[in-house]
């Protein structure tokens, strides 16, 4: 019942609903979680007491690595990558069908050049390579629903496979028709080496889209934002409103997406109408005004499968009708007397 | 008005200018290869003879009085430096004072002395340089003083977020003992600058780096045996014995000195005792530390991990005593898996059913802990372990990051990271000194 009123609102969002939605979500949940249900009655009050979305309790990220948080019998159990982290956050999701309609009504907007089919170049693994990423499943669908049959995945286990990435996009440059290069931070940044390397530039048809998804801290070296456009400028073509930054996490359902392709400031992320994004003070997580940087909270009434109100791990400030990544929290690390050293050896030659 | 830079006075002086830190202002060295190789060449030959020449007792006159001038913040040095210094390393005034009282304190008296009768001269003679971290004040003392003991010349390149320390360490103690100041030079530059990076790694005999451990990965990879690594490490406590009040005290100075950010800081206790009465007077110490040694300012990205931690017990119904996030955070996990803390004086206590169990708990953590704060009856139980999990100091709650110039910090006699020969009989036992 409470699946189907969501995917309703979803299609058809109602602001004045969204209140009344978000408490019976979170009741719904706490129906089927005793850890919800014990969380809220510890903050004082049962699930049906609460009058505001806003009083619903907070559930971390980091909640996802320590504790079973699933409401619904999973039908797939997704995992954070966990090439960073030593522990890998765990998502049964048991509401795929409401994940598939969060993807229909806001990837085409944000991402789509022209009405689909559009030819697609993903360097994103498909779930066949990783059957437990949400990002994964989210690209397959993407693919299968507004790809065309020339579409293409061009990445391995051992990366980008640039041979096939390179050909597909000689033929999409001499096809003409708009693209959509699928990518993560890291693959996005193997793929711009390599044709640094090589020399090589293509100029994808006009319109195309580039959609960037994660980033690459601690896997690759660092390059700046102005640094990685100038060189998807420079060796695909496409200029800053045509890349497009997706906001997600294995923790959540719903995604967002910047909005340059429609003219927006294209580092500023966009909330769909059934989500809600706050700021808060990361000492009193006490919520902010638009300016001020502070943890991201999200309420997303899909993520049914375990929290609708979550607490990330990353910084950000509201803006306009958006909100604008600024840092993540510090991950816990070792301490060697030592914090400055790697400003040393950052440039220093590896090889005499 | 602080410099960035201490070197020879004899040698090619670096053209400097003005620059700001922290909205103070302070004379900055513009480095230009000619001059890094001016300097190389006066420390590798007339600072090298300089030093060659100093007797122990010029050496531990010099040294111990340029110590207590930086022991007491009223001194000159000091209230020049540390307006500047408590924001460089992160820490507020009282807390740059705890922590400068438990480096420099342990690096005079009688570990000096002790260390100083130690040690022989080096048959290799050449440049040491010491590539320092920021996290702690007055870490440039732990390597400098086996340097000179051993009579070697000694480059120090401060992190470029906290070069006074070291140079005006190194002013103050040339001013004492001028063949000092012939043989050892402070300064910094921005990391990746090679044409003042390579010859520096060139001219050095031995680097000992303090830093992660990608970093010191990259650093092996140049120096090969030249490079002595600190890598990254944390410490913890094991508690079966003791009352629970002055356990408490001992273990709040562990976690808090240094706002957690030392190797020998305590991330996590182990114990056999009441695990909520500990944590229940470890959150009372901890807030009346918060009172007489404040943290310092904390970052946004810091209290975000914090939140999450707080969060995540808050979820799971795990014990944790009130306290504002700024003061620390305890928490009794059900989890046996150690984790290090996300700092801020964040400490998990771990129930264990005896100390027999605390082996399989820590292995997944050897070579990776420096220090224990121990209190047990039975160490017999607990000390070989440890010993064999690479734990380079074993002492009692409230004294584990009291280190002094004897540790063996990362398991190695200081004497030897140095290359210098040990004379006498009686070395220190590496842990527990």
């Amino acid at each position: 019942m409470v699946e189907q009123r969501v995917r309703e609102f979803i299609r058809r969002p109602d602001d004045a609903e969204f209140n009344d939605l978000a408490l019976a979500a979170f009741r719904w949940q706490c129906e089927r979680s005793p850890k919800l249900r014990s969380l809220a009655m510890r903050r004082g009050h049962s699930p049906g007491e609460l009058r505001d979305w806003r009083e619903i309790p907070l559930v971390p990220t980091r909640s996802f690595k320590t504790t079973q948080l699933h409401t619904s019998p999973p039908q797939v159990i997704f995992r954070s990558s966990g090439t960073t982290q030593p522990r890998r956050s765990v998502h049964p999701h048991g509401h795929l069908d409401l994940y598939r309609e969060v993807i229909e009504q806001t990837f085409p907007s944000a991402c789509l050049p022209a009405a689909p089919p559009v030819p697609m170049l993903s360097l994103i693994p498909s779930t066949e390579a990783l059957p437990d990423s949400s990002l994964a499943f989210m690209i397959d669908h993407v693919l299968r629903r507004f790809g065309t049959e020339w579409s293409a995945v061009a990445i391995g286990a051992r990366g980008v496979e640039f041979a096939r990435a390179r050909s597909w996009m000689g033929k999409a440059q001499r096809h003409g028709q708009a693209v959509v290069v699928l990518a993560t931070g890291l693959a996005l940044k193997q793929l711009l080496d390599v044709l640094q390397r090589r020399d090589l530039r293509f100029r994808l048809p006009r319109g195309s889209v580039l959609f960037e998804t994660g980033g690459t801290k601690g896997r690759v070296e660092q390059i700046s934002r102005q640094e990685l456009l100038a060189m998807v400028h420079e060796h695909l073509a496409l200029s800053a409103e045509h890349v497009i930054r997706e906001y997600g996490m294995t923790e959540l359902t719903s995604h967002f997406y910047t909005a340059a392709l429609r003219g927006g400031d294209p580092d500023l992320f966009i909330p769909p109408p059934w989500t809600r994004v706050r700021v808060l003070d990361a000492e009193s997580l006490q919520p902010l005004t638009a300016g001020k940087e502070g943890l991201l909270a999200i309420f997303d009434l899909a993520n049914l499968s375990s929290t609708v109100h979550l607490l990330s791990e990353d910084l950000g400030v509201l803006e306009d009708n958006g909100f604008r990544l600024t840092g993540r929290a510090e991950g816990a690390a070792l301490r060697g007397c030592s914090l400055a050293a790697e400003e040393f050896a950052q440039l220093s030659p590896s090889e005499p | 008005m602080l410099r960035d830079f201490a070197v020879p006075e004899a040698t090619v002086q670096p053209v400097t200018g003005t620059a700001v830190a922290h909205s103070l202002r302070y004379r900055r060295a513009l480095w230009d290869s000619a001059t890094v190789d001016a300097l190389l060449r006066h420390l590798t030959g007339h600072g090298r003879r300089a030093v060659e020449g100093l007797g122990d007792d010029s050496l531990m006159r010099a040294w111990e009085s340029t110590v207590e001038e930086f022991l007491d913040p009223a001194s000159e040095p000091r209230r020049r430096l540390d307006p500047m210094w408590s924001q460089a390393c992160a820490l507020s005034p009282a807390g740059l004072q705890a922590g400068v009282q438990a480096v420099l304190g342990g690096v005079r008296g009688r570990p000096l002395r002790q260390l100083l009768s130690q040690a022989g001269r080096a048959e290799d003679d050449s440049l040491i340089s010491v590539i320092l971290a920021a996290n702690l004040p007055a870490l440039a003392v732990q390597p400098l003083l086996p340097a000179l003991a051993a009579r070697r010349p000694v480059l120090l390149k401060s992190p470029s977020s906290e070069p006074f320390f070291a140079a005006t360490f190194v002013t103050r103690l040339a001013e004492r003992e001028p063949r000092l100041g012939e043989a050892v030079a402070a300064l910094t530059w921005r990391g990746g600058d090679a044409r003042l990076e390579r010859p520096v790694m060139a001219a050095s005999g031995r680097v000992l780096a303090y830093g992660e451990a990608e970093t010191m990965a990259r650093l092996r990879r140049s120096l090969a045996d030249r490079l002595v690594a600190y890598g990254p490490k944390i410490s913890l406590a094991v508690i079966d014995d003791g009352e629970p009040e002055r356990i408490a005290e001992g273990l709040a100075r562990d976690v808090a000195l240094f706002d957690q950010r030392g190797c020998l800081s305590v991330h996590a206790v182990l114990t056999t005792r009441d695990a909520e009465a500990l944590a229940q007077a470890l959150a009372r110490q901890l807030s009346a530390l918060a009172e007489s040694w404040p943290p310092g300012p904390a970052a946004p990205a810091q209290m975000a991990a914090v939140q999450q931690l707080r969060a995540d017990a808050a979820l799971r119904g795990l014990c944790m005593p009130r306290l504002p996030i700024r003061a620390g955070s305890v928490v009794v996990e059900t989890d046996r898996g150690l984790e290090p803390s996300p700092g801020l004086r964040t400490v998990r206590i771990h129930p264990i059913a005896s100390l027999e169990q605390a082996p399989n708990l820590l292995m997944p953590w050897r070579n990776r802990l420096q220090g224990v704060a121990l209190s047990a009856r039975r160490l017999e139980t607990i000390e070989p372990f440890l010993r064999r999990l690479g734990v380079s100091r074993v002492a009692p709650p409230g004294e584990l990051q009291s280190a002094d110039a004897l540790w063996h910090n990362g398991g190695a006699h200081p004497l030897d990271v140095v290359g210098a020969p040990r004379a006498g009989a009686r070395h220190p036992s590496a842990i527990g000194e």
